[in-house]
């Protein structure tokens, strides 16, 4: 009976010091990594994290391999259902649909980041200077963007467009060009507030020079502003390249992308719905999964704060 | 009356308020004092039963009249609540300008805590309010009653808020920093309306303040907190004159005070100072620079001094001349010269003084009608500051304190008149510790920023990376400062600890010249005499000039050698500190004096 009782509690007793281990070494992982505990890791952030990165992976490996050729036609394979042979189905060539929705996946990502990228470096650059010196510098590049958001942006950029001829370096400069204005609004505004600010008069006193001021002082300030700024452009310039190729001022076919997929789909939305639905499903995935990272990063940067 | 037994509040995490006992008979002032973050307002919002929802009453009640208002485990009784709230007891916060709603006139404002507790017609309601306005010494009370917040000024809106609180005469007022937003001769006649109205309604009062003057005039009792305690409560004189306990001692201390004699007091006056090192600025500062052992004072050997001249005048090219004098003799580090000040508004300095020889013919009550036409702010100021010498200026919001040293350090060109600096990088320390540092750099990188600077726009000055480092190190401790922080950023900071970088990184070049702009005003009593005492330990070390710009007169008096009083725009008297004080010639001099 005694050593019934007393293995009995000896049992108790290690499976609690088990758990309390456990739990004091939950405290002290969190402990040695105090940045965890300010900066909370979100739901968001997670399937963020994972949707862009699944989109991301595919897009990118499409420029060097892809299951079937994108342009191998086959005539016996016509409109053949998703399958294990073709996981989103094959169009009206008989092409795989999958292999065509990774290589366009690859090229709206790489158009649209640089089009955030050049057109997020001409608004930090015009924003920084109209937004910190102002005076007639300022009145004229801002009369320049009123007029450029006076268009519609599918308009101005068709106008683009048809100036310069299509193809994929066209698309970029044209959609640069569009998307411009918004990021000088948005840095010129955040300058001109921090301009004034106490640390910056100081910085003055100091003898700082001009572009000290603007870049080593301001800039870094403005970034979590930025930062949200360039999510956005960036979904809008997913959107914007998928709506161009709809309307075939995009990429030109034989190149696949997921607009003018969705173009060519539009006549056999009966016979083969998967065909519009892969590249159009795919558009929302990738846009999802970059909204909801994008607000998983806000909301950790808020916690930080 | 009122009986606040072991009272802890709490938002969730640790108690901000600690079993409190407080209580409070009809007839009485009971002050409250202490530093932010001890407890103070929450207290007195729990009170009120304006506490946010997260806050939860942990242990101990509150009662009034024998009535349990709240009590730890019982949830808030918001019927009963509003029973008392506004009838019983009636609350003046700190801003006039927020507490009260800008899109609706004054009289309506005031009028709806009437319509909530009265059964009163609308023609007696007005007819009381504007009643209450006289009383409460608005005199206009029509023109108040149809005016709309923003058309009042911050006095005048405080006394409507303190119309409103007491049109019921309510039993209780808790008032939370009534004056603390206002100027000092404001201020004044604030705390003598609040104590008019005790004397008169015989009601309660629970006076929430950082101020131990008011607190003390006003207050027969005084309760002390610390981190959510009450550490000592009695009457007014014992708590001051008698502090019990270590706390206390060390904050009536701390205030900065004429009864306890000024730091300047046993230093030498200026003549003494500068007949004795006679052979003027540049020397001077070396001199400093040898005890001080810092690799950055080389900054203020002569060269620097002709080359920052030659910066000004190229710069300066506006009405006035920047030039350096030769230093030689006893030649001021600053000197102004008929400076006249103007409000940038676009306009030519000419223009502006044709408009100003108008303006200035009206009488004083249209002052404000000719400012808003973006007019002179300084009218030709004229003084002079010596080395190793602290100037204090005085003065009420408004009255041109800012512009005059936005003036002298070269940040408003609409001026006339003469800036001779004799100084290499004049600094500034402002009054904001939370927006005086960029947020995005650490400590280590903002106090090497200055010297970068330097070496940037001279190349004789530039300095290896681990000589700036080493400088700036050691500026970090010279402030009292840890080296742990030297890897942190502001927001890792206190507010007296930012400020003390702030006055690193101003004083690392050793820049002769310093224009402090309320530099303690945001600050804690205590933190604010370690901030001064700060202050006058490197004024002694550096040999530095400095200018003090302050509202209150005390800590100026504390701090400084001489005094300027600026009164709208014009400097009415400068003396001694001493002799100011003891025989001040203006009356408006001797009304600030009064009022602290």
């Amino acid at each position: 009976m005694a050593a019934y009782f007393v293995t009995g509690e000896m049992f108790q007793g290690k499976g609690r010091a088990k758990a309390d281990m456990k739990k004091k070494n939950r405290g002290r992982w969190r402990k040695n990594t105090p940045q965890r505990k300010n900066t909370p890791w979100n739901k968001y952030l997670t399937a963020g994290m994972v949707m862009t990165g699944i989109a991301l992976i595919l897009g990118v490996a499409g420029f060097f391999w892809t299951p079937y050729s994108t342009t191998a036609m086959s005539a016996s394979e016509k409109f053949a259902a998703p399958s294990l042979r073709h996981l989103f189905g094959t169009d009206n060539f008989g092409r795989d649909i999958f292999s065509r929705v990774m290589q366009g996946l690859g090229t709206t990502i790489v158009i649209s980041t640089l089009v955030v990228f050049f057109s997020g470096l001409a608004g930090i650059l015009l924003g920084a200077f109209t937004g910190y010196f102002g005076g007639v510098l300022d009145e004229v590049v801002m009369r320049i963007t009123d007029a450029l958001n006076g268009f519609p942006s599918i308009l101005l950029t068709l106008v683009i467009i048809s100036l310069l001829g299509s193809g994929r370096q066209n698309v970029i400069i044209s959609m640069s060009l569009v998307f411009t204005p918004s990021f000088v609004r948005i840095v010129r505004g955040e300058f001109i507030r921090l301009k004034d600010a106490d640390y910056i008069k100081r910085a003055r006193m100091m003898g700082a020079g001009k572009f000290r001021i603007l870049f080593v002082h301001i800039l870094p300030n403005i970034f979590s502003v930025f930062w949200v700024s360039v999510m956005i452009g960036f979904n809008n310039a997913i959107l914007a390249e998928s709506g161009m190729s709809y309307l075939g001022i995009g990429v030109q076919p034989p190149d696949a992308s997921l607009g003018n997929m969705l173009s060519d789909a539009q006549g056999y939305l009966q016979a083969a719905p998967w065909y519009a639905l892969a590249p159009g499903l795919t558009i929302v995935w990738l846009v999802l999964g970059f909204s909801l990272f994008s607000e998983g990063i806000r909301r950790r940067a808020e916690g930080k704060q | 009356m009122i009986k606040i037994e072991d009272l802890s509040v709490s938002f969730g995490g640790p108690e901000v308020v600690k079993k409190v006992n407080l209580e409070l008979r009809d007839g009485e002032i009971l002050g409250v004092v202490g530093e932010s973050g001890s407890g103070k307002s929450v207290t007195a919002l729990t009170l009120m039963g304006l506490v946010s929802d997260t806050a939860v009453v942990t242990t101990g009640r509150i009662l009034f009249d024998n009535v349990t208002l709240q009590e730890a485990g019982r949830p808030f009784d918001k019927a009963l609540y509003r029973h008392y709230q506004g009838a019983e007891m009636s609350m003046v916060f700190q801003e006039p300008q927020t507490s009260l709603n800008p899109t609706q006139r004054v009289g309506k404002q005031v009028e709806e805590v009437l319509r909530l507790h009265t059964k009163l017609s609308g023609e007696e309601i007005r007819a009381k309010v504007l009643e209450t306005f006289e009383a409460v010494g608005l005199h206009e009370a029509e023109r108040v009653y149809a005016s709309y917040p923003h058309q009042l000024s911050g006095g005048m809106r405080q006394r409507a808020m303190i119309a409103m609180a007491v049109i019921l005469h309510p039993r209780l007022i808790v008032a939370d920093e009534p004056t603390t937003a206002l100027d000092v001769t404001i201020q004044n006649q604030i705390v003598e309306l609040l104590r008019k109205i005790n004397m008169e309604q015989k009601n309660a009062m629970l006076f929430i303040t950082h101020d131990l003057h008011l607190a003390r005039r006003l207050c027969h009792r005084v309760a002390v907190m610390k981190d959510g305690c009450v550490v000592e409560i009695g009457t007014a004189e014992e708590v001051f004159d008698h502090p019990g306990q270590d706390y206390t001692k060390r904050l009536v201390e701390a205030v900065p005070s004429r009864v306890k004699g000024r730091a300047g007091a046993g230093r030498k006056s200026r003549e003494l100072s500068a007949a004795e090192t006679g052979s003027g600025t540049s020397e001077e500062t070396t001199v400093g620079s040898e005890t001080n052992e810092i690799p950055g004072e080389r900054l203020t050997d002569s060269r620097t001094l002709e080359i920052s001249g030659e910066r000004f005048i190229d710069s300066g090219t506006l009405e006035t001349q920047w030039r350096t004098e030769e230093s030689g003799g006893t030649a001021p580090v600053l000197r102004v010269h008929n400076l006249s000040v103007y409000y940038q508004d676009g306009k030519s300095p000419r223009s502006q003084e044709q408009a100003e020889g108008q303006g200035r013919k009206r009488s004083s009550p249209f002052s404000r009608l000719f400012r808003k036409q973006g007019q002179c702010v300084v009218w030709n100021a004229d003084f002079e500051i010596y080395s190793g010498e602290s100037l204090g200026l005085v003065g009420e919001s408004g009255c041109g304190k800012t512009s005059l040293s936005k003036a002298i350090l070269g940040m408003n060109r609409h001026i006339e008149g003469e800036i001779i600096h004799n100084s290499v990088r004049p600094q500034m320390v402002f009054q904001d510790p939370y927006s005086s540092l960029n947020p995005v750099k650490t400590i280590g990188w903002l106090l090497q920023e200055p010297l970068r600077a330097a070496g940037a726009l001279d190349k004789s000055l530039a300095m290896t990376r681990a000589d700036r480092e080493t400088a700036a190190r050691d500026m970090l401790r010279r402030v009292g400062m840890d080296e742990r922080y030297w890897s942190r950023r502001p927001s890792e900071l206190s507010g007296g600890q930012r400020q003390r970088v702030s006055i690193a990184q101003a004083l690392i070049t050793n820049p002769g010249f310093l224009i402090a702009d309320e530099p303690v005003s945001a600050l804690d009593v205590t933190i604010q005499a370690q901030i001064m005492e700060l202050f006058l330990t490197l004024q002694e070390e550096m040999h530095l000039a400095c200018l003090f710009i302050s509202h209150d007169i005390n800590v100026v008096y504390r701090m400084c050698d001489r005094i300027m009083v600026m009164k709208e725009g014009h400097i009415i008297e400068t003396g001694e500190t001493e002799e100011v004080f003891a025989h001040p010639r203006e009356d408006y001099t001797k009304l600030l004096l009064w009022g602290s």
